[in-house]
């Protein structure tokens, strides 16, 4: 308790990661939910990474095109990053998921190789950046301390656009995922409903590269997912189970990496894990237990059968 | 009012210019029941996404009748093993789905359209259990509901695949009876796809049997009289 009254301190020195995070926890399952019911979770895992080389290749292009330390170098290495990121997942999920509708190859192999080749450039391009690899190895390992205000309020920007096109246009984007066929012929416009999917997914992955990194955009992209699955009856409890576990194991997370000098994100990764185990386990353990009590107490006709 | 509903002719149909069946010219009465029969792979489902505008003929014309000025609206029911578990949908939540073509994006549904949603799983038996998870029905249930779902598309043709594979005898007996009744009812255009000979020559007045890229059109006493079948049917095995 006192750690948390400590991280919403209006003065807290890192409150700016402690926002930040949670809004990543939130924000993040809500579009995660697409990728599980389209089977896409491998794709959760490729494109934090392919986002990550995205920002790597922006990173690298000041010293590519022979640009100098300016006053302004920081500003404009962020503003390379955000494009660099986004670009780059928004291009590599349009990619992957049109070789995926057109069955080309194995998707489970298209991935893999795509988020193998991805950490491969993003380590060779960083290597030769000895200024960006600083920073960008923090994000890499999941060490979320220097998110500035800008950061901040990308975030939540995009996690207000996020929920609000969600909000809005559930009823198609449902439609699109569940029977595409049926979309067709209600004449929906499936492909710009994919596209505006697709884009979405692009910019939360992107804002949540740039400000957490990949190994705890992935977490949250996914693991929040499953264990809300577990628990949830229906579509709308699934999609606010999925953000409300998120955004608690982010919290959660954040008190105990800093109350035991962890990093934050391999802290909220692992903590998402333990959460989806152990909601999992309570959950068969609950259905065993109870089918066992209702055949206990299943009602014995006269001639002592069962009536099944 | 013209009577046809669909003409088809000299089509080609198939995929990445391969094609699947050629030369198909034929007509579909408006307010008929037509089964669409034929061995796998002989085109039945690349007919059907042809019809319904998912894949576009190699070749030919397809010619929609417009119905009091608007385009011809289909409803079409899938296979019922064609969804995803993974989706937390209820039966009624799959039926709902029937009425977004008549809701802009963006807006929510309103009530009257929820409320022959009900009527529309009530008219095909689905009422009682629309509340529990479509994924959780029986093949027979879920049928019903995903009928329900396209007689909430206001249709004027309802296009069945195979809407009776993986039912067991007694759901399939009536599934069909409950189609039979709905196409009397409110003289719908069915056109059904089966593999079922029994079905065909108990519900259908028009025959399409695809073969070897080729189709054999007749009416039932005409095509599955005991001559023609024996032909048929060697042709399948040869």
């Amino acid at each position: 308790m006192e750690t948390l009254r400590t991280i919403f301190d209006p003065d807290f020195l890192l409150r700016y990661a402690v926002y930040t995070n949670l809004l990543v926890g939130l924000g993040c399952p809500l579009v995660g939910v697409f990728l599980v019911l389209r089977r896409l979770i491998f794709m959760g895992v490729a494109l934090p990474q392919i986002s990550s080389t995205g920002v790597a290749v922006a990173l690298s292009l000041p010293l590519w095109l022979g640009w100098g330390h300016g006053a302004h170098q920081g500003e404009r290495e962020h503003a390379f990053a955000i494009i660099g990121s986004v670009v780059a997942s928004v291009l590599a999920i349009l990619v992957l998921a049109f070789l995926e509708r057109r069955h080309r190859g194995l998707s489970e192999g298209r991935l893999g190789t795509a988020y193998a080749v991805a950490t491969a450039i993003s380590i060779l391009l960083l290597s030769k950046n000895a200024i960006a690899e600083l920073g960008w190895l923090d994000l890499l390992k999941g060490e979320i301390i220097a998110i500035s205000g800008v950061d901040l309020t990308a975030t939540l920007a995009t996690f207000c656009l996020v929920l609000a096109t969600l909000w809005i246009f559930h009823k198609e984007m449902l439609l699109v995922s569940f029977d595409r066929t049926m979309a067709v012929t209600l004449r929906k416009n499936v492909v710009v409903w994919d596209l505006v999917l697709y884009l979405l997914i692009g910019l939360t992955v992107s804002s949540a590269v740039l400000s957490v990194g990949p190994l705890v955009a992935f977490g949250f992209l996914v693991i929040p997912v499953l264990t809300a699955r577990v628990l949830a009856a229906n579509m709308r409890q699934f999609f606010v189970f999925s953000s409300l576990i998120g955004g608690a194991t982010a919290l959660v997370g954040f008190c105990i990496a800093y109350r035991f000098d962890f990093p934050v994100g391999p802290t909220d990764v692992a903590l998402s894990g333990v959460v989806y185990a152990a909601v999992f386990t309570t959950k068969r353990v609950f259905v065993l237990f109870a089918s066992r009590n209702h055949a206990g107490r299943e009602p014995v006709a006269a001639n002592g059968l069962s009536h099944h | 009012m013209n009577d046809m509903i669909i003409s088809l002719e000299n089509l080609t149909i198939g995929y990445d210019a391969n094609a699947v069946l050629t030369g198909l010219s034929l007509q579909i009465r408006r307010g008929s029941f037509t089964a669409l029969l034929g061995a796998n792979g002989s085109g039945k489902s690349t007919l059907l996404k042809t019809l319904l505008g998912l894949i576009p003929p190699l070749q030919g014309r397809i010619t929609m009748e417009p119905v009091n000025g608007r385009p011809l609206n289909f409803g079409f029911v899938p296979q019922q093993g064609d969804f995803d578990p993974v989706y937390l949908l209820s039966g009624f939540e799959v039926a709902l789905m029937g009425v977004y073509g008549r809701i802009g994006a963006g807006r929510f549904v309103p009530s009257a359209e929820k409320e022959f949603v009900r009527e529309c799983l009530h008219a095909t038996g689905a009422e009682a259990f629309a509340k529990r998870r479509f994924s959780e029905l029986s093949g027979g249930q879920k049928q019903r509901v995903l009928i329900a779902r396209a007689l909430a598309t206001r249709p004027d043709a309802l296009l069945l695949d195979e809407p009776t594979a993986g039912v067991d005898t007694a759901a399939t007996q009536a599934v069909m009876n409950m189609i039979s009744r709905i196409h009397h009812e409110h003289r719908f255009t069915v056109i059904l796809v089966t593999h079922d000979l029994h079905l065909v020559r108990e519900y259908a007045e028009l025959v399409i049997w695809l073969h070897q890229g080729e189709a054999r059109i007749g009416t039932v006493v005409e095509l599955l009289n005991p001559q023609h079948l024996a032909e048929i049917m060697e042709m399948e095995f040869r």
